[in-house]
């Protein structure tokens, strides 16, 4: 008799929609690829993973490459169930990269192939050392531009994404596409290592201006692949579908 | 029994996790809403999300504060105030959408308040279809109709559609009748039969 295969665990994005989509949650481990436009609230859903994730146990780690962390928290949705003990606890841990490059003399225009492998080696460390379940790297586009080649680039992306897999570290990494593209990321090559892709965009309708939702793929589980509407509020990213009619992408 | 009475009376028989079809004549519209708001959620403690796409939600509060009728129980979804450049500041009781053509956001900010509300029972109140129309094709509001109002029966919300009768086509009633388990009608000739 054939033997059943067991179903994988899943990490529970604890955004109840986006947890339906995906059929209970995002395979654990899996690296996912949260990528769209500017303001289409990447970095607002990136943070509610972190911390529905830090409220249930699972450690949780922000990286932020572009803005300071401090200014982060500042600008982000002041959403009601963030409790700041998260962070003063450190269950859910905030890292500025700009000071790990510093630390790690990588604060200049373009890194080595050695130096790539040296920034991979030092987040995986913090990963293990303080035992992250959850990571976001907001943008893995701005990193992309200080590795300059597509091969130091598709480098970063097998290693990271296969150390924190081993790790048992699901993650996220936020990547910055123009609107009105038809790709999935900057540097085309982000898309096929990761193992889903979450896309946001802003749809126009009749004048209306739509943020959407639509999972494009997710390796280890069934998923519906409809394109959803979403709102960013205190109480966390909320979705519906989108209503069937006219429509143009943006 | 007054009018409103009725009207509350009848919503008192509505199961759980219901759609009511609400059908009012034009001189009963504020019969209507003073049944839904002021007899019938406060005697059950109900918190009503009151969807107005028909007149602003400022005129509304002033209209019940002018009936003394006690909205702190309510709280409002006003899609047309934008649509006149009359939105002020969001408060407390309302939140905003930017026009009545942004049904998926309607649906959004009723989730939202509905995840905000501490009562037991809610109630959902769409004023008014015949509004909506105005501003939608048939084909888009029949689709968010069944889709908003089969998500709220799965929440064990019950829903409100409010028509005004003489302002209703054949289709609309059609459309309303195909996600509601009942009909409440309202009008002068009903009133005089009683």
């Amino acid at each position: 008799m054939a033997e059943v295969e067991k179903p994988r665990e899943r990490c529970r994005t604890g955004i109840d929609a986006l947890d339906s989509i995906l059929y209970g949650g995002i395979p654990r481990s899996n690296t996912i690829l949260l990528t769209g436009s500017c303001g289409t609230g990447k970095t607002s859903l990136a943070l509610e993973f972190l911390i529905r994730g830090a409220i249930e146990g699972d450690r949780s780690m922000f990286v932020s490459v572009t803005e300071t962390t401090d200014k982060l928290l500042a600008n982000v949705i002041r959403y009601d169930f963030l409790d700041k003990k998260l962070i003063a606890e450190a269950k859910m841990v905030l890292i500025d990269l700009p000071v790990i490059y510093e630390r790690l003399g990588l604060d200049k225009a373009e890194l080595t192939m050695e130096e790539v492998s040296l920034l991979v080696a030092s987040i995986l460390n913090v990963v293990r050392e303080l035992g992250i379940k959850r990571l976001v790297i907001d943008s893995i586009t701005s990193i992309g531009y200080k590795l300059k080649t597509q091969e130091k680039i598709r480098d970063f992306i097998l290693r990271l994404s296969k150390g924190l897999s081993a790790l048992g570290c699901t993650s996220m990494l936020v990547s910055e596409v123009q609107p009105g593209t038809q790709a999935y990321s900057t540097f085309m090559v982000e898309e096929a290592l990761a193992d889903g892709i979450i896309l946001m965009g802003n749809m126009e309708r009749r004048g209306d201006l739509l943020r959407t939702l639509q999972v494009i793929k997710m390796r280890g589980t069934t998923h519906s692949r409809a394109k959803y509407v979403l709102d960013l509020t205190q109480a966390g990213v909320l979705l519906v579908p989108l209503l069937k009619g006219g429509s143009v992408n943006l | 029994m007054t009018l409103a009475g009725r009207v509350a009376s009848e919503l008192e028989q509505m199961p759980p996790s219901s759609a009511v079809s609400l059908q009012v004549g034009v001189d009963y519209y504020l019969d209507a809403i003073r049944a839904v708001v002021d007899i019938f959620s406060s005697k059950r403690d109900v918190d009503v999300i009151y969807i107005t796409a028909t007149i602003s939600y400022q005129a509304i509060v002033d209209i019940l504060k002018a009936l003394e009728i006690d909205a702190s129980k309510v709280h409002f979804v006003d899609c047309i105030s934008h649509t006149m450049m009359g939105a002020s500041m969001e408060g407390s009781q309302v939140l905003f959408v930017e026009s009545p053509t942004m049904l998926e956001n309607i649906m959004l900010k009723t989730e939202y308040l509905m995840r905000k509300s501490t009562a037991k029972e809610k109630l959902v109140l769409i004023d008014s279809v015949n509004t909506l129309a105005i501003h939608n094709s048939n084909y888009v509001l029949s689709e968010f109709l069944h889709i908003f109002v089969s998500s709220l029966r799965s929440k064990n919300v019950n829903t409100l559609i409010l028509t005004v009768i003489e302002h209703t086509t054949p289709e609309l009633n059609n459309m309303v009748n195909l996600v509601s388990d009942s009909v409440i009608r309202v009008k002068e000739e009903e009133e005089g039969q009683r």
